[in-house]
């Protein structure tokens, strides 16, 4: 080092302290807030965890060290694995359907004919604004257990179906949290949605329209190849939020929520064991295999999602 | 340059500044540094539920003028979660904290956390209180006491005198408990009242459950931290029984708290609650149409349990361990324990109460004029001993509970679905 600054002229090192390090300074200045916070609120518990997969501790007493003791009282749990079962099918029904019919009600609120254009994009946007507690409040009213809920009103008087204990029976749970979960968020993923569409250039449209392709064929040919980047984000982001579900169930099942297993997910399977079991060392050790299942799952999505997308691009040609 | 230095430092100092404010942040609220009044001491104290400590509170700071008390009053779980996160985390713990007695053992494992009240003249309030209620205060050993008793909830039977006067039995509280004398009398007792009336007798499986489970000696673990569901448990003997009780078709689907339960105390949809004294405040504000219907009598030997109730804690981290134990102590003294049991039901654990005039005669309109207090009392005195429970006692009974709740609601075989909580119950103590 000392052998190169040398060799520099002496004015240049001055102007270096002088103006770049001072931009240097500010700059870092600017940056720390985040860093700060994010290392007291972000980086050292996520760091403590992973100390804490490999202890035993109640919270209270001294730590002892567990080897992978927790990770293997985690794995060989049947309950861990019904957790992950019952998050996959959740996350499948509450998301799968949702980027569906978000596509299409972006495209259809993206129509040159709709009125009222603004108030539905309000309206379709609201449930994502709505708290969450409220929401599932509200849904385990409609759903509850008793034969005279909405829910099972309309199963029994519309379509003489019997009545279905939703907060206790392995289906029934699923089905009501994935539409809680449905309702909510796809209002959310219809505005990305919506905002992608608006990005595709007209010129396009108007070409295909001259070349004889009809309304669904631009919706086919045009509309989702060139969406790709943001189907992307939203598979995305909707696979880590199914993974992590987690108030949605815990407020709709109220008391029962840690009791039973039909709608614990791998976060309620976690928090119970932190929090209900006082074993912070398998519920570190769960979060680090729920980190692992995230990280599996949205490589497999990209994966698809960039096939999907080849594709539909070498159909075109 | 000066300048940039200048920045920077100051730049660093604000930033320093932040972080010790965000790291000690909790401290704020303890105001111990008596940085007012000169003398002036100030205690934290936190409670949860309804417990009216807040006027006591303010009795005790007129009678001491150097001494102030901030009460802070929130929900059960919330309360302890926030003294189990700082007594684990070392530091925002308040001075004087309450404890429910199905919490307790969680933080008992924590010993070095709290002061021992022996050390600050515990010994010699000692005999005031029921000896059952005092032993689950104090460590195993006995030579630790982490906190002194408030109320207590000594279980009795409620149960519907219109029910009873249609399967003609007696609805007297003196002849009622005379004639339940045993499990096996309140067995037949259900029986007649199922078949005379066709309302389930007992409300849930659980209460079934509790029947035995409560009044045992060892529960679901020993004091040496385990399991204990062997063939010949006590627990075992209260899961058999319940099966029992629901096979002869006495129990019902209603389970505690739930909207659906409310209604049927209310309507007399069963006939028998096996509740603590807690209960009664619950009925008189939420059963309205049942004013008069419901009466308590004591409950078989067999039966004699506690349900319920708190003690109150001083957490090591106080630096007037003294000044908080004189506050306690002065707190669940037998006159203010009369004071509380008056104004909050809160159900009193210095036996001199039950003595008082005040206290015998506290007829209840609720109850159709009968004077439960005694029945509880009476009830309170018939208590042995408080099971150990353990840290994981909640755990483990959900397992059984659900367990049970197979059985009845989808006719599960009782010995496999035992088999298999206790399987569970195996995988979460190893935790």
């Amino acid at each position: 080092m000392n052998s190169i600054r040398k060799k520099e002229p002496i004015f240049k090192k001055k102007r270096f302290r002088s103006e770049e390090k001072k931009d240097m300074i500010s700059g870092y200045l600017y940056i720390a807030p985040f860093f700060i916070i994010f290392t007291l609120i972000g980086l050292y518990p996520a760091l403590f965890s992973f100390y804490l997969a490999f202890q035993k501790w109640n919270g209270l007493s001294p730590m002892t060290f567990n080897g992978f003791g927790n990770f293997q009282l985690v794995l060989t749990d049947p309950l861990f694995w019904k957790s992950v079962y019952n998050t996959i099918i959740m996350g499948v029904m509450g998301t799968a359907p949702q980027l569906i019919v978000g596509l299409i009600l972006a495209y259809l609120l993206n129509m040159a004919f709709l009125k009222f254009k603004s108030f539905f994009r309000v309206t379709i946007f609201m449930p994502y604004l709505t708290s969450m507690v409220a929401v599932a409040l509200i849904f385990s009213v409609l759903f509850s257990n008793h034969e005279s809920s909405l829910a099972n009103y309309v199963l029994t008087h519309l379509f003489g179906l019997d009545p279905i204990s939703w907060a206790a029976s392995e289906w029934g749970t699923k089905i009501a949290i994935s539409l809680m979960v449905f309702w909510r968020w796809v209002g959310y993923n219809t505005i990305i949605y919506l905002a992608g569409i608006q990005s595709i250039p007209n010129d396009l449209y108007e070409a295909a329209t001259v070349d004889g392709a009809n309304k669904f064929q631009q919706l086919w040919y045009i509309t989702i190849p060139m969406m790709k980047p943001f189907i992307i984000l939203t598979v995305f982001t909707s696979t880590v939020g199914a993974m992590q579900l987690f108030s949605e169930p815990t407020v709709f099942l109220g008391a029962d929520a840690f009791t039973r297993d039909e709608a614990m997910t791998i976060v309620m399977y976690l928090y119970r064991d932190a929090f209900r079991l006082q074993s912070f060392g398998t519920a570190s050790a769960t979060a680090i295999i729920l980190l692992v299942i995230i990280t599996l799952f949205a490589v497999i999505n990209l994966r698809l999602v960039q096939g999907f997308g080849r594709k539909k691009r070498g159909v075109q040609k | 340059m000066k300048g940039i230095r200048k920045i920077a430092v100051l730049g660093l100092a604000t930033l320093l500044a932040f972080l010790l404010a965000a790291c000690s942040g909790s401290d704020d609220g303890d105001t111990n540094d008596a940085s007012g009044e000169k003398g002036e001491i100030t205690l934290d104290f936190w409670t949860f539920g309804a417990t009216g400590y807040e006027e006591l509170a303010k009795e005790y700071e007129k009678e001491n003028p150097n001494i102030k008390i901030k009460v802070k009053s929130s929900e059960t779980a919330d309360h302890h979660d926030a003294l189990f996160t700082s007594l684990s985390a070392g530091s925002g713990a308040p001075d004087i904290a309450m404890l429910e007695i199905d919490q307790f053992d969680r933080f008992k494992v924590a010993q070095d956390r709290f002061e021992n009240l022996y050390n600050l003249g515990a010994n010699d309030v000692k005999d005031q209180y029921l000896e059952w209620k005092w032993q689950s205060g104090e460590n195993v050993d006995g030579d630790f006491l982490f906190g002194l008793p408030t109320d207590i909830g000594p279980k009795a039977l409620y149960y519907r005198t219109d029910l009873f006067e249609q399967a003609g039995l007696p609805t007297d509280p003196e002849e009622v408990a005379a004639l339940i004398d045993s499990p096996e009398a309140f067995e037949e007792v259900g029986l007649q009242v199922t078949e005379e009336t066709g309302m389930p007798f007992v409300d849930s499986i659980e209460m079934a459950f509790r029947a035995y489970l409560d009044a045992a000696e060892t529960a679901y673990l020993t004091p040496e931290n385990e399991l204990n569901l062997g063939g010949d448990s006590e627990v075992k003997k209260a899961y058999d029984y319940a099966v029992h009780l629901n096979d002869l078709g006495l129990v019902g689907k209603y389970e505690m708290w739930s909207p659906e339960w409310a209604n049927a105390v209310n309507k007399g949809e069963f006939a028998a609650e096996l509740g603590a004294g807690w209960l009664k405040g619950w009925m008189e504000g939420n059963a309205p149409e049942a004013v008069g219907k419901w009466n308590v009598a004591t409950l078989p030997t067999e039966f004699a349990a506690n349900w319920g109730g708190s003690y109150i804690a001083v957490p090591s981290e106080t630096e007037y361990a003294q000044e908080a134990y004189d506050f306690i102590e002065w707190l669940v003294s037998s006159e203010n324990q009369l004071k509380s049991f008056q104004s909050h039901g809160l159900f009193p654990s210095a036996q001199a109460v039950y003595e008082e005039e005040a206290f015998k005669t506290n007829e209840d309109e609720f109850f159709g004029g009968q004077a439960t207090a005694p029945v509880f009392a009476e009830a309170a005195q018939d208590i042995t001993g408080i099971g150990y429970k353990g840290e994981k006692y909640f755990p483990v009974h959900n397992e059984i509970l659900n367990a049970l709740k197979n059985v009845q609601n989808k006719g599960a075989d009782p010995e496999k679905e035992w088999d298999a909580a206790v399987k569970r119950a195996e995988d979460l103590m190893k935790r």
